[in-house]
């Protein structure tokens, strides 16, 4: 990441009520989407003396307390709702069901300007202060005060170990916590190893099979018939996750003002579904350089593709590729 | 992206469904061809019979006015026109609006996904092959739908009605130009109604693009990628064969396959009591969908608390949490079903990962540790050993020379690598799974690599 000047670090941030259901076919923490529209409502915000802006978001959570409840008997889930005040005519409006969710996050911006020791730790605040009026994936962010809680400003070195220095010791103030990145390699591995026995098989087969208990019989070949076969769940080591990752157009890019009731008549509309692959939740030692935590969002209009992107994966391979070679 | 590729992706949907309606049942009353005029109208015929008895049923002998009404109403030549009124008021869809909230008004659509997007990515084009179309619109012309879902000669009276087919056109009425009209008011069911529109109460994104402009992204409901899933998920947990693999398992017997578990799955609800109102694919799904967890491991962490009453937190309590636990019988599992496999990379990059896993969360565990107020090993009930205090209780340092000189040697950043692996080796190593001594060769390697990394974190740590 040659082209990030410095981190600001936005420590354990407390949101209240935050979205939990991040999509059509996932709940619990909020899209990354959510992370990367926060960063850029922010860089707006400082617009005036960011002129090359943020090179993405990194998101790391603390603490994470959904708002549902297990119903006596059931194995699923349901959300704590809440009661919403009634129409016009006094009567109760339609139930909507909304997920929520109490959480601790925090966030690693990247930025790309140059600036003091001064200055930038006058930003960081600043830029703390601004994010404290905001709201983050639809919640609230509850003043912290403290050490702890205060934003931090962390210059780059510039070369390689410099960074990497840097980057160890930013990783340790993440602790305890877990990193959100992206494992579409591994979702893609998967798909593979599915098909060579199930040739029909697609990556929503692949994300499923990921995404439960998988529990099979052991096939041994045990001579005694009357022994009792052993059962096994075919686990999973890393911690992996559904994560909705953006956008898929399913109409055509309409000009502005052609919809009707868009949300202004300046901007060029299109109707999307969420796109879905596999998410990674890491302990953050485990990152070796600063563009496995980051979040980017990345746009394919032509082909009506709207992503966030994390290049964990890629950097793991080159990583290991680098200590074999 | 222009108007081409709208076009495309409905071909996409349509040929979808035409693979649907091969699978379909014939109707057996139909002895003509099929395919022909005269099978079109039987099915039709017997359609509308098949609507039109039960409520002759319900007619009193005294009502024959009614009754003569309703025989009017169902003769093919007035039912149809009647029905390609109706048609509008319902839409053939794969995404909703409706979904995002009951009262929102505006387009739905009938889309095959977005191809472009590529087959390593989840979406509805994911499932192209096997959509399921839902209706949304007027419950109350739901029967229109019925009828054009109708099968004749392998393809519906939609496929029928949206290519123009002559022998349908025949079969609807002699009148060539008004059975034109009557099949184009059938094939427009898939087309969104009027010009498109999003609503207050849907959701719209701003999405920047390159050079400070934005795109306004409004995601709809994929209700039939949802409703593929739903059943997917219902059948894992509530079919015969599921069952019956759960049985063989509770009583230890053998079986042709396994099972599935959803842990953590949330039910989210749409429609209240009235599913239908929301879309008919909702009604089937009882107003239900099913939320895959997506959730942080640390999601159902347990309170802090400073480890008084042992001398080493390794056996007992980091050892007893549930994620070290789970890992530590993943890796046991893993060695025991290596053992005789000789080593690979394949093998040796697994073990390196799982032991690093337990590894990470040693350093959760300290990271918590640290959170708590400093000192607390300091208190005279607190039994723990030297090292571990060094390592857990960091800032005690501050006001405590003594620690903060014991800890300035340094020696018990070794003791805590050491107590670690003795920790985890004693745990995989047990009188059910021994280690064969090629294995425990390989494995202290591994532990070894593991403690010089740890050493290294824990001492950069000042």
């Amino acid at each position: 990441m040659s082209d990030v000047f410095a981190l600001v670090l936005l420590p354990h941030l407390k949101v209240q009520n935050a979205n939990a259901i991040s999509g059509p076919l996932t709940w619990g923490f909020p899209s990354p989407t959510a992370f990367a529209g926060f960063a850029h409502a922010l860089e707006r915000k400082f617009a005036a003396e960011l002129d090359e802006g943020f090179a993405g978001v990194g998101i790391i959570c603390h603490h994470f307390e959904p708002q549902v409840f297990q119903p006596p008997g059931r194995r699923t889930q349901v959300f704590r709702l809440t009661r919403n005040p009634v129409g016009k005519d006094g009567g109760t409006l339609a139930l909507v069901e909304e997920g929520r969710a109490h959480m601790e996050v925090s966030l690693v911006i990247a930025v790309r300007d140059y600036k003091s020791d001064g200055d930038g730790k006058d930003l960081a605040e600043r830029l703390h202060h601004a994010a404290q009026g905001m709201r983050l994936a639809g919640g609230s962010l509850l003043h912290q005060a403290g050490k702890r809680y205060q934003a931090q400003w962390w210059p780059l070195a510039g070369d390689v170990e410099g960074d990497a220095r840097i980057f160890r010791r930013l990783r340790r103030r993440l602790l305890p916590g877990f990193a959100l990145v992206q494992r579409d390699d591994l979702l893609a591995g998967h798909l593979d190893e599915m098909r060579a026995t199930q040739p029909d098989s697609n990556a929503l087969d692949a994300l499923l099979d990921l995404s439960r208990l998988n529990i099979e019989p052991v096939v041994s070949q045990a001579d005694e018939a009357d022994a009792p076969v052993k059962w096994e769940i075919r686990r999973k080591p890393g911690w992996l996750v559904p994560l909705p990752i953006g956008y898929g157009g399913i109409s055509p890019l309409y000009a502005p003002g052609e919809v009707e009731n868009a949300r202004d008549a300046a901007t060029p509309f299109r109707f999307v579904e969420s796109l879905y692959s596999l998410g990674e939740w890491v302990s953050p030692h485990r990152l070796n350089d600063l563009s496995q935590l980051l979040w980017t969002q990345e746009t394919d209009a032509a082909n009506g593709i709207y992503r966030c992107i994390n290049r964990y994966s890629e950097s793991l391979a080159n990583f290991k590729e680098q200590q074999n070679g | 992206m222009g108007v081409s590729p709208r076009i495309r992706f409905q071909q996409v949907s349509l040929s979808s469904f035409q693979q649907r309606s091969v699978q379909m049942t014939e109707p057996s009353n139909s002895l003509a061809p099929p395919g022909s005029v005269a099978s079109i109208k039987a099915t039709i015929h017997a359609f509308l019979q098949e609507r039109l008895q039960p409520k002759l049923e319900k007619l009193k002998p005294e009502e024959d006015e009614q009754r003569q009404t309703l025989l009017q109403d169902y003769l093919p030549a007035n039912w149809i026109p009647d029905a390609a009124r109706r048609v509008g008021q319902i839409q053939q869809v794969t995404h909703a609006l409706k979904f995002t909230h009951p009262d929102a008004r505006g387009s739905s659509l009938s889309v095959a996904g977005n191809p472009a997007v590529g087959e390593e990515i989840v979406g509805t084009h994911t499932v192209a092959q096997r959509l399921v179309p839902d209706v949304v619109g007027n419950a109350a012309a739901l029967d229109v739908y019925k009828f054009l879902r109708l099968s004749v000669g392998g393809k519906t009276i939609l496929d029928l009605a949206a290519t123009a087919d002559p022998a349908l056109a025949a079969a609807f009425s002699d009148d060539a130009d008004l059975a034109q009209t009557l099949m184009a008011a059938f094939a427009s069911l898939t087309e969104a109604k009027g010009q498109p529109a999003s609503n207050k109460l849907a959701k719209q994104v701003y999405w920047p693009i390159e050079g400070q402009s934005y795109h306004l992204l409004a995601p709809l409901f994929p209700t039939s990628l949802v409703h593929g899933l739903w059943k997917r998920i219902r059948e894992d947990r509530f079919s015969d064969e599921a069952k019956a693999a759960r049985d063989a398992r509770r009583n230890g017997l053998a079986h042709p396959h396994g099972y599935c578990e959803y842990p953590n799955v949330a039910i989210q609800n749409f429609g209240g009591t009235k599913p239908q109102n929301i879309s008919q694919l909702n009604s089937e799904r009882y107003g239900e969908n099913y939320l895959l967890p997506s959730l942080p491991p640390n999601w159902k962490s347990a309170e802090v608390r400073a480890p008084l009453a042992v001398n080493s937190v390794f056996d007992r309590i980091f050892g007893s949490r549930p994620r070290v636990r789970e890992l530590v019988r993943i890796l046991k599992e893993f060695l025991v079903s290596v053992e005789h496999a000789g080593t690979n990379i394949r093998i040796r990059d697994k073990r390196a990962e799982l032991a690093g896993l337990i590894r990470d969360e040693a350093f959760q565990y300290a990271a918590e540790l640290r959170q708590l107020e400093p000192g607390w090993s300091a208190l005279p009930e607190c039994l723990l050993n030297g090292a571990e205090q060094c390592w857990l209780d960091p800032e005690r340092a501050e006001q405590d020379t003594d620690f903060a000189s014991l800890r300035q040697r340094g020696d018990w950043q070794d003791e805590i690598c050491r107590r670690f692996g003795n920790w985890l080796n004693a745990r995989l190593t047990t009188p059910c799974t021994p280690m064969g001594a090629v294995e425990a060769a390989h494995w202290r390697d591994v532990l070894d690599d593991e403690m010089r990394m740890m050493r290294d974190e824990v001492a950069d740590d000042e």
